[in-house]
């Protein structure tokens, strides 16, 4: 079997996704046998032109010159999957997309007049054609080995989709929102993180963004009955999918 | 059914049962306190059993306080006898089949369970066995000691699904906590060897009327605005009620009703690779309010989520008889109280009845 020829490239993001890849630690060494990571700027300096077999994107779209680049990955790629919360959500990042960025620009820059930034952060899929998706803030290393094994393999990547209780119930998690009151995006958030955050008694911050037929607003309901305050609503959901279609519906009725 | 009819004890032999079923080699499993719920887990000694505590529990809401007698938990058998994931094969590097075989060991006793937890395990056999190897396995060299219950919880609806409060059948041992007495009865011959152990005389007058009372006490509260005759018909009459539409409006679609259900057993099944070139093969529990459930290759039958709440309320009161000869639900309340937002299966069903009047 030849190697596949893989890249990860960066947009705008803290490179924590990226930096998954090399937390693999005792599978990467197996795992550089079987692909070939030919741009991969956090590990390694050479690099391969395209294109590629399959490219990982970290990060949002921000710029008008990172519009450019997402384009010019899309035609080097045979396959994009975009990887991380920022990549497929936005991320927090995306947090200024309800804030004004000028003022952001005058408070940080000394000649603000240099920065080119696009009115919103958006994930790559709002420009190009994207393949699939590994969500997280970070993406779980797990799930993006489980990927390329899924992939190399010639099966139909499968990564979980439903709602994190399944997970969470499944590993035998008492119900953090039935039990304490704690408010928790669980219901609405896609699996694959193996249920982190309940595991350890705390409330889901839907950092995965939302599951398939996501219903946010049924669970915005919930949390009033509970009688938190609408801006502790509007936080939950504002967070690292916050920019995410189903959480902006929330987030929105509180703006 | 009871062998012996009903015998008189001291609460403390109930220790002496649970030591002769470890000396029998047993497994034994019952409520704990873990965190701050009843769990169902191996226990080693009476002394992890749960005790000096109930359950409180509402639609969408579980606590514990200080009491003396409680229900149970998230858990139910199926988490033993069908578990949430269970590794079914391996295939190495060079193809050739593993066969999880390890999972068949063993002898297991169920210890204090309710008897919906036990009716739960009576609507599994006509659903699991000779089909599933595990659960014939396990279930041909089970034991179940059953505690009736002398007071129902606000979720609980049993008496109105036959199951409970007082265990009938199925049962080695079958007991009742009236303060520091026990009422006692075997259903088997293990439940009679275990019984045979213990000092006990026949039932006086009196213990046998505060029985009564105390059980029929406790199937008082524990009754559903419905009852099960033609209901099975009545429900599949009025499948296109408008109930379920409304309900669904608090439906989070997160399949935590599947979940906790001691009788739902659909499942999934993942094929994982691994990085050495082998796969596994795993079966992990599924549910039909899951999106995916009903997704299959080339579409979704079920893709909205009024069909699939309609789906998962008529499969557990209406097809489940005609599949399986009983009702798919006993009564046990956890769909109630571990839902999220405290949908009230209870109501759905008595407001589709009651549609059909109008």
């Amino acid at each position: 079997m030849s190697k596949l020829k893989v890249a990860v490239f960066k947009f705008s993001s803290c490179d924590g996704c990226q930096l998954q890849f090399l937390n693999l630690e005792e599978e990467l060494i197996h795992l550089i046998d079987l692909i070939d990571f030919a741009l991969f700027y956090e590990a390694r300096t050479y690099v391969e032109p395209g294109p590629y077999d399959l490219s990982f994107v970290e990060g949002s779209i921000s710029t008008p010159h990172e519009v450019e680049l997402i384009k010019k990955v899309r035609d080097e790629s045979k396959v994009i999957v975009t990887v991380g919360a920022c990549a497929t959500s936005g991320g927090i990042q995306a947090l200024r997309n309800w804030a004004n960025v000028k003022e952001f620009q005058n408070y940080v820059y000394p000649r603000p007049e240099w920065i080119e930034v696009l009115k919103n952060a958006e994930p790559p899929s709002k420009y190009v054609n994207v393949d699939y998706e590994v969500r997280g803030c970070p993406a779980s290393k797990e799930q993006l080995l489980s990927f390329i094994l899924q992939f190399m393999r010639g099966k139909i990547p499968i990564l979980p989709i439903s709602p994190l209780c399944i997970e969470c119930k499944l590993s035998g998690n008492l119900c953090v929102l039935v039990v304490n009151g704690t408010p928790c995006l669980g219901p609405v958030t896609m699996a694959g993180c193996g249920a982190l955050c309940p595991s350890y008694g705390r409330g889901c911050y839907g950092c995965y963004g939302p599951s398939v037929d996501s219903r946010t607003l049924v669970l915005n309901r919930r949390f009033k009955e509970m009688e938190l305050k609408p801006k502790e609503i509007q936080l939950l959901f504002k967070q690292f999918a916050g920019w995410s279609r189903k959480f902006r519906e929330v987030i929105e009725e509180y703006e | 059914m009871s062998l012996t009819g009903l015998y008189i004890g001291h609460v403390n032999s109930l220790t002496l049962i649970f030591d002769q079923l470890k000396s029998l080699g047993y497994t034994v499993v019952g409520y704990r306190i873990i965190d701050k719920a009843l769990r169902l887990d191996v226990l080693k000694t009476t002394e992890e059993l749960a005790r000096d505590v109930e359950d409180v529990q509402d639609p969408g809401k579980y606590s514990l306080i200080p009491g003396n007698f409680y229900r149970h938990g998230p858990d139910s058998p199926k988490k033993f006898l069908y578990p949430p994931k269970l590794l079914l094969f391996k295939v190495t590097p060079k193809w050739d089949v593993i066969i999880n075989s390890e999972k068949y060991e063993g002898k297991l006793a169920f210890f204090g369970i309710k008897p919906c937890d036990l009716a739960s395990i009576k609507v599994l056999d006509r659903v699991l066995t000779n089909v599933d190897e595990l659960y014939t396995k396990v279930r041909e060299r089970m034991a179940v000691v059953v505690e009736n219950c002398t007071s129902s919880g606000n979720t609980c609806f049993c008496a109105t699904m036959g199951t409970g409060p007082r265990a009938r059948n199925s049962f080695d041992i079958a007991y009742t906590r009236l303060g520091s007495k026990l009422v006692i009865e075997a259903g088997s011959e293990l439940g009679l060897r275990l019984i045979n152990q213990l000092e006990v005389e026949p039932i006086d007058d009196n213990t046998y009327r505060d029985f009564e009372v105390t059980i029929r006490k406790a199937a008082s509260r524990a009754r559903a605005n419905f009852e099960i005759d033609n209901l099975p018909e009545l429900l599949e009459l009025n499948i296109e009620s408008k109930v379920y539409w409304e309900v669904i409006e608090r439906c989070l679609g997160c399949s935590n009703c599947n979940m906790v259900c001691p009788t739902c057993f659909c499942f999934d099944v993942l094929d994982i690779p691994k990085i050495d070139g082998s796969a596994e093969r795993v079966r992990v529990w599924d549910g039909c309010l899951n999106y995916t459930y009903a997704q299959v290759a080339g579409g979704h039958f079920r893709p909205d989520l009024w069909a699939r709440y309609r789906h998962f309320v008529l499969h557990k009161f209406a097809y489940w008889i005609k599949q399986f000869g009983t009702f798919g639900c006993v009564g046990c309340g956890r769909c109630i109280t571990w839902c999220p937002t405290g949908i009230d299966l209870r109501e759905t069903v008595t407001k589709v009845l009651r549609g059909m009047a109008i």
